[in-house]
């Protein structure tokens, strides 16, 4: 039995690890060879039988050129600037806003605080699908009034198609894992610590900016990890609140690539594309793996 | 405690941009959902009250039905075979063993990817053109079987795993692949605050491993383990990605799943109302669900 269960163990880490090999492996071949030579030794390692034919690319001409069609061709690098920007700012928005409320809800005293966190708390049962409809048919009703709000300061709010709209849902969406999480950790850090800075003679504000937040440093960065992860892979709200290709993050353009794929059969770009996409999240992965899972297991029971 | 005024003016200011965030793009749009459910809408002209029409209209569509049963098919294949693995794996692990880190790390990888890339990744390794590796492996099989298990000819080589009407059972392996190391680490986090003495005591006792899963280990994650039954049930009725970018983002009647569905009756058929409807038949769901989670992560906390 001990040994069966090893088996389907070494088994079930090769069925995770092949696949992930297959995608690296099949990014530095050309198309033809991917369709020629799948399984054997790469061109790159053993050479290509093409090579005495003029004008045929070398494999690291092919490699390279999967890349290159990637990143500058299929616009991968616009893709990428904008989920860039999209994920970071929203990042910084969801723990800025996420820990101020938390904070006030954990550790300034008040009747309404349990009332505010249930509110906040029960936004983890809304389904995304939920709020898109009625967001798709708000947002151009909200910009206008967004709009004539801030034209005496010459400022055009644009909600659909733009990043700003889907930063604003991805950070709403965001808050309440969030407050969760930082809720948790606010509540285990000794009262006393406000009291005594107090006396001091800090004042309140300084005491939440310079000592309490410091302190939830751990919470903060298993919460930047998790929604990390969620904004860089989301899908659903991005294909439907963005639609120029200037503007699409990453799973969007991917997903375009993927489907074109199916007609001018490039898939050594596809590959390309795929490692694109995965390279970010693994190396947040590989460093940060124990604070990830324990962030996501913790907010799992939680949740 | 004494709350002076200058502590409640910094309570508002610290509450309300994620009051207000949350309150305007999550909390209103998803009452705003409610009452569209409730009426007639194209998302242009007036809209109509229609009572529970558009939920009757749901129970009597069949591409609900149908995106409905592929939703329960990923729910129970992939489901029951996700957390079985993840129980197996986790209780080896959780005994001690050899290489237990490279498990844990390995397993639960596919969790931090896109899941538009895993879709693209095995839309890749079903593929029927020479280089997909799970075809090429099914071509082999169905060369080594004896044809008294497979008359030639009767299953196609290669097999269409991404057609529209296989495409949801060839999900599953997608899905148990990418899920069951989640669950693998959920349940192992649960085994771990589980006190050595009792594995001592039952050894000492003369109780095998087997006894020693099913009477200790299991029991006391077996809250967890509920958990994770609702979880599962809560991703899989919300399952969308995989679906709309192996299907080119054109689903058919075999290949729907309900959120598919809810998708083209907006933005194909601008059938507003009927798209709301669906999606409060998901919040309920996972209301329901969340509901019972809560009602067991609260006994979680076992007094040993």
């Amino acid at each position: 039995m001990k040994y069966l269960t090893y088996i389907l163990l070494s088994i079930w880490l090769l069925a995770v690890t092949i696949p992930l090999a297959w995608v690296g492996v099949n990014s530095l071949r050309s198309s033809k060879e991917i369709v020629e030579n799948p399984f054997g030794v790469p061109w790159l390692v053993q050479g290509s039988p093409y090579q005495e034919e003029a004008g045929h690319p070398t494999p690291q001409e092919s490699a390279q050129s999967n890349f290159q069609n990637a990143w500058v061709e299929s616009n991968f690098s616009q893709y990428f600037l904008n989920s860039f920007i999209v994920t970071s700012i929203s990042l910084i928005m969801i723990l800025l806003f996420g820990a101020m409320a938390a904070y006030a809800l954990s550790k300034i005293p008040s009747l309404g605080n349990k009332l505010i966190y249930l509110y906040f708390i029960s936004g983890m049962m809304i389904p995304a699908q939920l709020t898109l409809v009625p967001l798709f048919f708000q947002y151009s009703y909200l910009s206008e009034t967004l709009s004539a709000w801030t034209a005496p300061l010459g400022i055009e709010i644009q909600l659909h198609n733009s990043h700003t709209g889907l930063i604003l849902i991805y950070i709403a969406f965001s808050l309440p894992f969030t407050i969760l999480i930082l809720t948790g950790f606010f509540k285990s850090l000794p009262n006393a610590l406000r009291e005594s800075a107090i006396i001091d003679g800090a004042s309140e504000f300084t005491v939440f900016w310079r000592i309490m937040l410091p302190l939830a440093r751990p919470g903060i960065i298993s919460a930047a990890i998790f929604n990390f992860l969620g904004l860089w892979n989301e899908y659903l709200f991005a294909l439907i609140f963005v639609n120029t290709p200037e503007k699409k993050t990453l799973p969007l353009g991917l997903s375009n690539v993927s489907i074109q794929a199916q007609y001018n059969t490039d898939f050594g770009l596809l590959f390309a594309g795929l490692v694109i996409v995965i390279v970010p999240t693994l190396i947040t992965y590989l460093v940060l793996q124990r604070q990830l899972t324990k962030g996501i297991t913790a907010g799992a029971l939680k949740g | 405690m004494h709350i002076n005024r200058e502590l409640k003016r910094l309570r508002w200011f610290l509450i309300a941009p994620a009051l207000i965030l949350f309150t305007c793009f999550t909390a209103l749009p998803g009452v705003r959902a409610l009452i569209y459910s409730f009426q007639k809408w194209d998302g242009f002209t007036e809209p109509e009250w229609v009572g529970l029409q558009n939920f009757q209209a749901l129970l009597a569509d069949d591409l609900f039905i149908l995106a409905l049963k592929n939703n329960v098919i990923l729910m129970v294949a992939g489901g029951a075979i996700t957390l079985c693995l993840a129980l197996l794996f986790a209780s080896t692990i959780h005994r001690g063993m050899r290489g237990a880190g490279v498990f844990r790390v390995a397993f639960f990888f596919p969790n931090i990817l896109a899941a538009v890339a895993i879709a693209i990744l095995w839309q890749q390794m079903y593929s029927t053109t020479d280089f997909g590796i799970i075809n090429a492996i099914w071509m082999q099989i169905q060369q080594a079987l004896p044809s008294v298990f497979l008359k030639k000819g009767e299953i196609p080589s290669p097999f269409p795993f991404t057609d529209s009407s296989h495409l949801i059972w060839s999900i599953v392996p997608m899905l148990i692949w990418t899920a069951t190391g989640f669950y693998m680490v959920l349940f192992l986090a649960a085994m771990q605050s589980i006190p050595e003495e009792y594995y001592e005591a039952a050894t000492i006792d003369g109780a095998s491993p087997r006894q020693q899963f099913w009477h200790i280990t299991f029991p006391l994650i077996r809250e967890v383990f509920i958990v994770g039954i609702v979880f599962f049930i809560i991703s899989s009725a919300k399952f969308f990605d995989a679906v709309w970018v192996m299907e080119a983002e054109l689903p058919n009647k075999n290949s729907h799943v309900m959120t598919t569905v809810l998708y083209q009756k907006v933005f194909h058929e601008y059938n507003v109302g009927y798209a709301a409807a669906i999606a409060v038949v998901l919040f309920v769901l996972v209301f329901i669900a969340t509901l019972i989670t809560l009602n067991f992560s609260r006994k979680d906390t076992l007094e040993y």
